[in-house]
């Protein structure tokens, strides 16, 4: 058996598991807030699609990564302004966001369908530090968004758990009539975090496009990832640094099927190693539903419920 | 500093009849509109986009019956989701279970192969992928019912493993459900005894009204049986289902397999349809996700969800030939579908709330 390959695997991992870092991190935001997003899929494959156009036409990564992002933050302004603003039913708009996102990035994509984007994004380069055996491909081969993305989780911990607005963030979430009572405005704090949900959201489907896939096909350029990152977060409990470890580990299980094909082992038939991240997900999430687990992981307490001061 | 002007939501205390009319109607209208705009703005026509889908959808009679013909599986789907949204158990994957439902029909069509008549094989055919419906939902149900697990990203995750078991069925060498020795694979077709004969030259099959039937039925068994009357206590309380000693767990389990029975009849029925066997190519048609659409738009009301799923086969199915007549792209239709069910969810704040704008002074006391 090759070696080689498992090490090249593990990087793999980490790898895959920036843009599952990125649309776990932005509806972790969002969820603390109390808005339950459904619509991840969507938004990551509009900022897919968004950041492909973008770079192609201007033959910049970096608009790439912004228009990107952008779009995702558009589309998770939908989201607020019918849940926060309008109070509709968060589960279905959030369903519809994903077939309004779905629809909208094929439509978009219908002209560049199966190409491949001019620029991408490039590892970096340590010089002899990559060279280093099992370490140097893991650690030192990635680009700098997943070290950014890692970057960001790790900021995020201390911007929820150590600050001031941190605070009010989880409040909000977990206890907003508290927080009115305070003076502060619940929805716009609501929106607030929505928008940069998506954010974070846009930037990792553009990662996932630019770095990962650079080319485009429909759907299967996110293949349910952004489903993953929302078991994820419950996988987490909702604590952005548990929030890497998840992620590679299911990082890990959704590059497996092309690793076993490199290595040629082919008893398991492969349409049935393709179900293994949904499936490894679904028992994650049955396992931690567990009475004796359940109370540990800390959902936010008013997830999903719109907040009401004017009625009685 | 807040600004002068508030909007504030009163809650209605009754709404009125004709808004739960008019607010579905002008959420579709508002997104045809916002529709037409986006056409403008990428370079297409919208009038060239919207009157070829009128005519290819609704208005021509090829159309018509295409139309009635594609929302057999649709109204399936719809219903199989409102059943679950009804009690706030959100089965989103409806999709999975609808291709479960074409593995097990097709299965029943060709393992008991040409034996017997059609009157036996075209119901086995049926409940045998209602069946498989039901057991690709069993999971999520139990754990739903006995650990309280969020029925939502379960259900949506086994989509995509029936999706890759579709793909595993059709590309595996040596599959029961493929034909032997073909250059490329492609599912055997089922036999004659269990395929129905279409209505003349049309893509419209008996089955249209069987599920008609089934929506009515359904909107019967839910306003006035006693299990329907359980349903709708749980949904509107909880707490006061517990103490009315309704078994809320075995209630939940009961509504969820229903719901996946009901999916993976739309599979089945595309079996004994238009599909009549295995086809990788309903991975990609989305017929289980836009039943969730079909649903809320039609707020779960079973009779309404056979008005909304004939409006979105003709969306759907005048989109799909726009790729032909004119060069917009398919995909629009699915857009509009998104685009739709996102006013329709504002509209419900009008429904529910009068909104009206007021000055601070009077909303701070």
């Amino acid at each position: 058996m090759n070696e080689n390959i498992w090490v090249l695997a593990s990087a793999d991992s980490v790898a895959i598991a920036t843009t599952l870092i990125l649309a776990a991190l932005g509806a972790l935001f969002t969820e603390r807030s109390g808005v339950l997003n459904l619509g991840i899929e969507g938004i990551l494959l509009t900022a897919a699609i968004s950041s492909f156009l973008a770079a192609d036409a201007s033959g910049s990564i970096w608009l790439g990564l912004l228009i990107g992002s952008l779009a995702g933050a558009l589309l998770a302004g939908i989201h607020a302004l019918l849940s926060v603003v309008l109070r509709a039913n968060q589960i279905v708009a959030g369903l519809a966001l994903v077939i309004f996102g779905t629809g909208l990035a094929n439509f978009l994509g219908k002209p560049v369908e199966g190409k491949t984007v001019t620029t991408i994004i490039h590892p970096l380069s340590f010089g002899a530090l990559s060279d280093i055996p099992l370490v140097g491909p893991i650690v030192f081969g990635q680009d700098i968004i997943t070290y950014a993305s890692i970057a960001i989780a790790i900021l995020s911990s201390l911007y929820l758990f150590r600050s001031r607005p941190g605070l009010e963030l989880r409040a909000t979430g977990d206890d907003p009539a508290t927080v009115d009572a305070q003076g502060l405005s619940v929805a716009s704090i609501r929106i607030r975090y929505t928008l940069f949900g998506g954010l974070l959201v846009g930037l990792g489907g553009s990662w996932l496009m630019l770095a990962q896939s650079a080319a485009w096909h429909q759907a299967s350029t996110t293949n349910g990832i952004g489903w993953i990152a929302l078991a994820l977060v419950v996988f987490a409990g909702w604590r952005p640094l548990r929030l890497i470890f998840g992620a590679v580990l299911f990082g890990f299980t959704l590059q497996l099927p092309f690793t076993l094909q490199a290595e040629q082992i082919t008893f398991i038939p492969s349409a049935l190693m393709q179900m293994l991240p949904y499936l490894a997900t679904l028992v994650a999430l049955i396992a931690l539903s567990r009475p004796s687990t359940r109370n540990k992981l800390g959902a936010p307490k008013a997830l999903g419920t719109p907040f009401v001061r004017d009625e009685r | 500093m807040r600004s002068p002007i508030r909007i504030v939501f009163e809650q209605r205390n009754e709404t009125p009849k004709y808004l739960s009319t008019l607010v579905p109607l002008i959420s579709v209208i508002a997104a045809l509109v916002a529709g037409g705009l986006f056409l403008l703005a990428t370079g297409y026509s919208p009038i060239d986009t919207y009157s070829n889908m009128l005519s290819d959808g609704f208005t021509s009679s090829r159309g018509i019956t295409d139309t009635l013909g594609l929302s057999t599986v649709l109204i399936c789907t719809g219903i199989s989701a409102a059943f679950a949204f009804q009690m706030n158990l959100y089965n989103i994957g409806g999709e999975g279970q609808l291709y479960l439902g074409m593995i097990g029909g097709a299965w029943a069509g060709l393992a008991l192969g040409d034996r017997l008549p059609s009157f036996v094989m075209i119901p086995t055919v049926l409940l045998l992928g209602s069946l498989a419906g039901a057991v690709w939902i069993l999971i999520p149900a139990y754990v739903r019912s006995r650990l309280g697990t969020s029925e939502i990203v379960t259900t949506l995750l086994l989509t995509y493993v029936a999706a890759s078991l579709v793909d595993h069925f059709v590309y595996s060498p040596g599959s029961f459900f493929v034909t032997k020795n073909s250059a490329f694979p492609q599912g055997r077709l089922v036999p004659d005894s269990a395929s129905l004969t279409a209505f003349g030259d049309t893509s419209l099959y008996p089955t249209f009204f069987l599920v008609a039937l089934l929506a009515l039925v359904l909107y019967w068994v839910v306003k006035r049986t006693e299990f329907g009357y359980r349903i709708q206590v749980i949904a509107d309380s909880p707490r006061a289902a517990h103490y009315a000693g309704i078994n809320a767990n075995r209630t939940t389990l009961s509504v969820m397999l229903i719901s996946g029975a009901l999916s993976g009849l739309g599979g089945a029925a595309l079996i004994v349809g238009p599909f009549g066997r295995l086809d990788p190519g309903i991975t990609l048609l989305g017929y289980g996700y836009a039943g969730i659409v079909i649903a809320a738009l039609a707020r779960n009301n079973f009779s309404a969800i056979i008005v909304s799923g004939i409006l979105f086969a003709g969306l759907r199915s005048g989109g799909d030939k726009l790729q032909i007549s004119t060069d917009t792209p398919i995909h629009i239709g699915v857009m509009l579908q998104g685009a739709i069910l996102l006013f329709a969810l504002g509209g419900e704040a009008f429904r529910r709330y009068r909104i009206h704008a007021v000055r601070a002074e009077r909303a701070a006391q």
